[in-house]
């Protein structure tokens, strides 16, 4: 009953309490919605990175990464094939070589990353294959095709069947220059990928660089995200000599950062909270003015202070969960809503992919986020109570029963 | 051992400014079952005694015993729990809580008390209809009159079973039809359950019908006789 009281308190004075009930729901709205858009916008950019470039897991000499040298391939290849072969978590894996060179054309020239691929194994790992928007990801029985991005092909000024000289170094440390014509222009979400990388056959390249069966980077997809440190520990266990890393030790500003948001995004609900702290702080102050008489009357049959405590602090919680559940549920609806539908940024397209963000969004609001809501929630309202609920049970009963 | 024992009882308001001697050196003697009234002019100190003996307000000087326990030397949260447990309370204002029905405000000291569902509500039915409002258990204190009001409020000071109910001018803000209909209920109670009750009053009302009558005046036990 004394929950029954609490509820049945709130809506003494209707319109003081719906006023505040309205401005937790908005606000709470409000939060999610920024939440599910800035979530979104960042998980996207992460799997577009995942499948852009970085998969799940990694395969490298220990030193290629830090020095990026033709000769860091990863040794005992074989062995690094077994293992893979016999992961039931891994559902497919590309072998690339990769080597940084200058491309040039007749117009310009840049320096880029060349990744030597065999296509059919890269497309079961990154999407490359589905951003390519004039001619095709490799064709077979052709030589010497390179897919290049939309913006290194705007800055050579080169279009489909374009002539260009790649120039990188050989095994043998000796200079290598070789001419390929654009089989295929991608464009990804990252104007920055699509200006610095180029692929060609892992076969040619190889030969190019003088090598036989050598393997810069093995990337990897796994089944189901869940099981990506499971692989990834069991592969470090039985491959020796090799570096294993995951996609957030090999790009560790995107978990880094991936950690701010939440952080900056509970800051931001925070802040929404401690300006309805304000409001609801002040409705249960005057609420309990309102009703110094019958807190006198209460005590003074048998109330405990600690009842009467509990009671005011309840329903300052039930006040900030109802407009706290609504606005939830209206936040949750909307994010669902445009999960499926999508956000369309197109209007402002150019300035995202410098960012490599997507163009189009799917908002999304993690369950963690939901439970840290409502534990901020419960945090407010208990602050925002305190101070009315001691004035309370301070009050002697004689004096407040004659006083008001 | 009597119910009651007020001992040399002392009350001074405001000692530091400027002092109001409000009761003075008070000693009365109540037994278990009596129907008294306390009297007097406005001023005489009548709610400050009542207030005395039912634990609301501290003495400058000596003390009250309620079954041979002083509950004086009760802590706060003590003292709270044996006026929930022994001590019913009528006001003069009613005091019922205006959100919940004459039914829940009877329920309301059970629940404090811990009494299960089913055992309170049964209880507050009885005892609202002992009080003549079968009818008006589902209505919220607006809804009735200042006598049905009182009369709730007299079920309420019962449903504890408590040793004592202390009264404070019941009957105030009713008019005669209505003072006389709560007096013969609280009458009948007394003579039922063998509740005591305690009323300050000056209503002639009340005064004719109990049957002792403790007088006050200037904080001083004027008179204290049978009212045959």
């Amino acid at each position: 009953m004394i929950v029954q009281l609490a509820w049945k308190n709130i809506w003494r004075n209707k319109k003081r309490s719906l006023i505040l009930v309205l401005a937790t729901c908005f606000g709470v709205w409000g939060g999610i919605f920024t939440s599910g858009f800035s979530v979104g916008m960042w998980e996207g950019t992460i799997e577009s990175a995942i499948d852009r470039e970085l998969s799940h897991i990694q395969i490298h000499h220990p030193k290629f990464r830090d020095e990026k040298l033709v000769s860091q391939f990863i040794p005992d290849i074989d062995n690094v094939r077994k293992n893979l072969l016999n992961e039931d978590l891994i559902s497919a894996y590309s072998e690339r070589i990769i080597v940084e060179g200058i491309i040039s054309s007749p117009v310009s020239t840049r320096g880029v990353k060349i990744f030597g691929i065999e296509p059919s194994q890269e497309k079961k790992v990154t999407s490359i294959y589905r951003k390519v928007i004039d001619g095709s990801y490799f064709t077979e029985d052709k030589e010497n095709q390179i897919v290049i991005g939309s913006k290194l092909a705007e800055q050579l000024k080169v279009k489909l069947n374009s002539k260009v000289v790649l120039f990188f170094q050989s095994i043998d440390n000796n200079l290598v220059a070789s001419a390929f014509r654009v089989a295929g222009i991608f464009k990804t979400e990252s104007s920055i990928y699509d200006a610095s990388v180029v692929f060609v056959s892992r076969e040619e390249l190889q030969s190019l660089l003088g090598a036989k069966d050598i393997v810069h980077e093995v990337a990897i997809r796994v089944r189901d995200v869940n099981m990506i440190d499971v692989v990834k520990n069991r592969l470090r266990a039985n491959i020796t000599n090799v570096l294993v890393e995951d996609w957030k030790e090999i790009a560790p500003e995107y978990a880094l950062t991936r950690g701010i948001l939440y952080v900056e995004l509970n800051i931001f609900m925070g802040v929404i909270l401690f300006a309805l702290l304000f409001g609801i702080s002040n409705t249960m102050m005057m609420s309990v003015f309102e009703r110094i008489r019958e807190f006198g009357m209460l005590m003074a049959i048998g109330m405990k202070r600690s009842k009467l405590f509990g009671l005011i602090i309840s329903e300052s919680v039930m006040l900030l969960f109802t407009g706290g559940a609504i606005g939830a549920f209206l936040g949750w609806i909307t994010v669902l809503v445009l999960s499926k539908t999508g956000v369309d940024l197109s209007m402002v397209t150019e300035g995202l992919s410098a960012y490599s963000i997507p163009v189009v969004l799917y908002p999304k609001v993690p369950l963690h986020m939901y439970i840290s809501l409502f534990l901020m929630l419960l945090a407010t309202a208990i602050i925002a109570s305190i101070s009315p609920a001691v004035k309370a049970i301070r009050l002697k009963p004689v004096e407040a029963m004659r006083t008001f | 051992m009597s119910l009651i024992e007020v001992v040399n009882l002392d009350k001074i308001y405001d000692e530091s400014k400027v002092p109001v001697h409000a009761l003075k050196n008070i000693n009365l003697k109540i037994e278990r079952g009596e129907f008294l009234a306390i009297v007097g002019p406005s001023g005489s100190g009548k709610t400050t005694l009542l207030n005395m003996i039912g634990g609301l307000d501290k003495p400058t000087r000596g003390t009250v015993l309620i079954n041979g326990k002083d509950i004086y030397k009760f802590k706060a949260d003590e003292l709270t729990e044996f006026r929930l447990k022994n001590i019913g309370f009528v006001f003069q204002t009613f005091n019922l809580i205006p959100v919940l029905t004459a039914k829940e405000n009877v329920e309301f000291i059970m629940l404090l008390q811990g009494v299960p569902k089913v055992e309170r509500e049964r209880r507050a039915i009885e005892l609202l209809e002992r009080v003549g409002l079968k009818d008006k258990i589902n209505s919220k204190p607006f809804e009735l009159s200042g006598g049905e009001q009182q009369r709730v409020a007299v079920a309420r000071a019962l449903a504890s079973h408590p040793s004592f109910v202390l009264a404070d001018e019941p009957t105030a803000n009713l008019d005669s039809k209505s003072a006389e209909g709560l007096l013969d209920i609280m009458i009948e109670l007394n003579k039922e359950y063998g509740t005591t009750f305690i009323i300050a009053t000056h209503d002639d009302k009340v005064i004719r019908r109990v049957r002792r009558i403790i007088a006050l005046e200037d904080g001083k036990v004027k008179s204290n006789e049978r009212n045959e």
